[in-house]
């Protein structure tokens, strides 16, 4: 027993002193620091597949410039250290020429100070706290909306329909950026048109037992029931205790995050039946370029795509185009400033919608440094319905026509 | 009944549910420790197994989840007693901290083998049964919860009978009181060790079982017991049985009073103060004196 | 020679930048230092005095925490805010161990960790101080001119030196406690508690005492944290996690010994690395692998086999 145990400890050593893989060379790389193991690990693999396509695609077509591209992920198991440790072996071992990734929003903000210290383009496509593009970062660009757009399309919502306006809401939220910054941007609007906010709630992420938050929201019977959670078994929870407890809304609200990902309704079933989701778009679902993209991914991984799919994939095109006109020569420092002066200069349309880069004054006041000034219209409210999160505000982007109020309201 | 009546017995209800869920996985905890003087950081993960156990069994093999405990509860007492054999009992001559460290060790490795083996997806169990919640006298009740509390208490009831009926019950016991009088008395304590070691595995995968209809499960979600199950072991007092029930039931209560009542941001702050409390002040835990 | 040997070893590491630039490498360096630390800071309450403590996070979040605010609100320079960091995790450190220290044994090590949690659970909800879980960030450091040369804060080499300035001071710090009347009152206590209080040693305030230095220590490296890494968020600072991996750099590395949370945090910090490169999604598998074989095969740790087998003793 003694040998063998030693012997497998000398096999795993000599593993690691083995001859590591090495990059294909001459490719032009993109490093994209991912959680691929923990509690994050899903979401790292949804980005995973969804640059793989992107990748594929671009150099099928024949690459940029004639010059294949390469996404190289780093684990950061969701945490911040590690991130800052990834982003810079990225930057100083792989030598990529642009960042993109990171996920959660602790980690991006480290990725982001990290790539503005050693001047290297961070592209962020999904992390969504303001504060990564409120810092005057000018190596950090966004083509996603921040946490404080999201609630935008559902405040349109209850402002145009007619009798949609809550009388009362309960908001709930968990304790991280995620669920900080975007349940402040709905209640700041919600508290500007006079509506009473009868529970303000934080909680710890991964909570076990969500029913006797939902007993407390209960016995205020609220109109409205509004969720932010970061975590997709959070999103699953809240949503299967506030029905056990009986609650009864006109509308349960979440707001990405858990509430957007396919696992949702998966997992919850007949649960998850009309609840809305307000929070970035995954494209607008009309357009035939997305929905030939939609088919697309679907056919390779057997997947719909939602968000977090459609933003990597759009991702690494809107890098593609910066490369392409950066015309790369191989000096590493003046290839980088090449490519973020290119991207200063994007102005394209993605799966994911327009984007073009520029400085403007957020909901809440942040003042953004390059982020696509086109995110207010990439918000936008979906509902789930028979398993599938259609888009119904605004009316130009809905899919399907709004069931509201919930039909079993009493 | 009034609004406010009809919160207050729903928390209680709420608390005593998931309180004898906690009981079951700090029962696990405590048992090992009693007798072996190891906190086992590997005991989330061991729930973590029995959880993905109950899931396969039924996405698999059309298994009810709750009935697949005959099964894996034997084998996971089979995979503990070896586990004890082959990994553990090596390292106990190197003190209670090296002890400790090697089981993080083995809860990382199990963990990640199982992230490898089934991914980090986030999955959910949902019994055709259990979809709709009881409702006696208007109080909400889940029904795989309900289940799990009966299952539990029947679980509890046999590991009662098992340590106070049978010798070999009495030998765990003994053992759990002072190791070298029952050296000195003729048990066998290496013996001991590992059917308790066994017992503690049994009980934190039949807790798994129990557990996950009412929760979700991936490789990771061991993480997220184990720092609870400390504080229901030490409510209860270190290797106290009656002590860990109690302090599940007690911890299960205190939060869901403590989200209805103070705040939901410092529902676990309530938690950990009082078992700071506990600690400064009845360390033999808030039972000690109910101790078998 | 014996008292030569250490000079120099500390002469070279401060030379590394000189003939190291790759900045991944130094940025390896820097984070093995800041472990270093921890270790050592750690090893002096676990090892020495024998208490485990699984709450040290909480020491390092203040530390973090006060160089931050310090910096951010008073825009007082970020090496003072490191110091005071110390200081303050030192003072909070008298109430915990006064608490604490109630306790022995494994009761001892979870009211450590209940403490951890409370004050994490704190830092995540008292907004007007901590900016809650949104973090503080540091955007740029201020100017400093060393003979006539500014400091370029964007490369690595200040922050070796700085981390590596500190490291050898905890080492220093260490040595000179194992020497001291208080190192010997604390290997009493270790051995035989009661015993050591019947021939007259104060152990409350021994242990007090030893957590104090401990806590700075650990508030002074949590402090570098919030300097380099120029972030910090409850979770990155205050987790269990983070006091759970300085108990396994003292460990691993040989408890009770000056080089061994050098050696573990050498040996765990690249290891990880090398795994991390190696396996993508299994390399925890490995490295919890890997854990378990060095607790199984060498329980007084590497640095501690090491020293035996140098030393000739069996």
């Amino acid at each position: 027993m003694r040998k063998l145990l030693f012997v497998s400890l000398v096999f795993c050593l000599s593993l690691v002193v083995s001859a590591p893989v090495f990059a294909a060379e001459g490719t032009l790389k993109i490093g994209a620091p991912q959680p691929m193991t923990g509690p994050d690990a899903p979401f790292g693999d949804k980005f995973k597949k969804a640059y793989s396509l992107a990748v594929e695609e671009i150099n099928a077509a024949g690459g940029v410039n004639g010059r294949k591209i390469e996404v190289i992920i780093e684990d950061h198991q969701a945490k911040n250290a590690l991130a800052a440790t990834v982003a810079e072996k990225l930057i100083t071992q792989e030598k990529v020429l642009i960042l993109t990734g990171g996920r959660a929003s602790g980690q991006a903000v480290e990725i982001a100070s990290v790539a503005q210290r050693l001047k290297t383009p961070y592209l962020v496509d999904h992390p969504s706290a303001d504060i990564i593009t409120a810092k005057g970062f000018e190596w950090v660009f966004r083509n996603n909306p921040t946490g404080s757009i999201y609630p935008q399309a559902f405040n349109k919502f209850i402002s145009e329909v007619p009798g949609a306006m809550p009388k009362s809401a309960a908001v709930l939220y968990d304790n991280t950026v995620f669920g900080k910054s975007i349940a402040n941007s709905a209640m700041t609007f919600l508290k500007s048109r006079n509506v009473k906010i009868v529970n303000d709630e934080a909680y710890a992420v991964n909570t076990l037992d969500f029913k006797p938050i939902m007993t407390k929201v209960k016995a205020n019977n609220p109109d409205f029931v509004l969720m932010v959670a970061v975590s997709t078994t959070d999103a699953i929870l809240l949503t299967r205790h506030a029905k056990e407890m009986g609650l009864r809304p006109r509308a349960f609200v979440g707001f990405g995050g858990g509430f957007g990902v396919e696992d949702f309704a998966k997992q919850l079933g007949g649960l998850s039946e009309n609840v809305f989701s307000s929070a970035a778009w995954s494209g607008n679902p009309n357009d035939p370029t997305v929905k030939k993209f939609y088919a697309t991914f679907y056919k390779k991984y057997g997947i719909h795509p939602k968000e977090h799919e459609v933003e990597g994939y759009a991702g690494i095109y809107i890098i593609a185009d910066a490369m392409k006109r950066a015309k790369p020569t191989g000096n590493l420092a003046a290839d980088r400033e090449a490519i973020r002066q290119a991207l200063l200069k994007t102005d394209m349309t993605t799966v994911f919608g327009k984007v073009k880069f520029g400085d403007w004054a957020g909901p809440l006041g942040d003042k953004y440094t390059n982020q696509n000034i086109f995110s207010p219209d990439h918000s936008v409210l979906a509902q789930w319905r028979g398993g599938k999160l259609l888009n119904v505000w605004p009316k130009a982007n809905a899919e399907t026509n709004y069931v509201f109020p919930e039909p079993s309201t009493k | 009944m009034t609004a406010a009546m009809e919160t207050l017995i729903q928390s209680l209800v709420n608390g005593v549910l998931t309180g004898s869920l906690y009981a079951m996985i700090g029962v696990g905890l405590t048992v090992i420790f009693g007798v072996m003087r190891i906190i086992n950081l590997a005991h989330g993960e061991m729930v973590m197994l029995g959880m993905f156990s109950a899931y396969w069994s039924y996405t698999l093999w059309k298994i009810d989840s709750f009935l697949s405990a005959i099964v894996w509860v034997p084998l996971f007492f089979l995979a503990g007693m070896l586990a004890y054999r082959y990994l553990v009992r090596a390292i106990m001559p190197g003190g209670e901290l090296n002890t400790l460290l090697y089981t993080a060790g083995m809860s990382l490795l199990i963990a990640n083998v199982a992230l490898f083996a089934w991914t980090g997806d986030y999955r959910t169990l949902n019994l055709p049964y259990a979809v709709e919640p009881l409702h006696p006298f208007g109080i909400a009740v889940p029904v795989p919860l309900a289940i799990a509390f009966g299952l539990a208490a029947l679980i509890t009831a046999a590991l009662y009978v098992f340590l106070a009926r049978t010798d070999t019950g009495r030998a765990v016991r003994a053992t759990s009181q002072n190791p070298e009088a029952a050296a000195l008395m003729g048990i066998n304590v290496e013996r001991i060790a590992m059917i308790t070691f066994g017992l503690g595995t049994a009980l934190a995968a039949a807790a798994g079982v129990l557990l996950v209809p009412s929760l979700y499960l991936y490789p990771t979600v061991g993480e997220i017991l184990v720092v609870k199950c400390f504080v229901i072991v030490v409510l209860g007092g270190l290797g106290s049985i009656p002590g860990a029930i109690a302090g599940g039931i007690l911890l299960g209560v205190i939060e869901s009073f403590g989200a209805v009542y103070v705040s939901v941001a410092y529902k676990d702050t309530i938690g950990f103060i009082m078992f700071l409390l506990v600690l400064l002040f009845r360390p033999q835990g808030l039972f000690g004196a109910a101790r078998s | 020679m014996k008292r030569v040997l250490p000079v120099i070893a500390a002469l070279l590491l401060l030379a590394i930048p000189l003939g190291v630039s790759n900045q991944f490498l130094l940025h390896l360096g820097i984070t093995v230092l800041m472990w270093t630390i921890l270790g050592l800071a750690w090893n002096l309450l676990g090892g020495y005095a024998g208490q485990v403590s699984f709450g040290h996070a909480t020491f390092f979040g203040i530390g973090a925490y006060t160089t931050m605010i310090l910096y951010l609100s008073f825009r007082l320079a970020p090496w003072y805010g490191m110091a005071l960091g110390g200081v303050l995790g030192a003072l909070f450190s008298l109430p915990i161990g006064l608490i604490c220290f109630r306790l022995r044994g494994p009761y001892f090590s979870l009211a450590t960790l209940a403490v951890a949690e409370i004050i994490r659970l704190v830092a995540l909800n008292w907004e007007s101080l901590t900016n809650g879980p949104v973090g503080l960030l540091i955007t740029s450091l201020p100017q400093v001119t060393v003979f006539g040369a500014a400091i370029n804060w964007e490369r690595k080499e200040p922050f070796f030196v700085i981390v590596a300035v500190l490291a050898l001071c905890a080492m220093l710090a260490a040595y000179l406690f194992t020497r001291s009347r208080l190192g010997s009152y604390l290997t009493a206590i270790r051995e035989d508690e009661d015993a050591a209080e019947a021939i007259g040693i104060d152990t409350t305030r021994s242990k007090v005492t030893v957590l104090a230095l401990s806590a700075f220590l650990t508030g002074l490296a949590g402090g570098f944290y919030g300097l380099y890494f120029r972030y910090v968020d409850p979770d990155a600072v205050f987790l269990i996690s983070l006091s759970v991996e300085m108990v396994f750099i003292a460990v691993v590395g040989g408890l009770r010994t000056i080089a061994g949370p050098v050696v573990g945090a050498i040996f765990l910090t690249t290891i990880a690395e090398l795994f991390r490169e190696r396996f993508m999604v299994g390399h925890l598998i490995f490295y919890g692998l890997f854990m378990m074989l060095v607790i199984r095969f060498l329980p007084e740790g590497i640095w501690g086999r090491a020293l035996r087998i140098l030393t000739g003793r069996r």
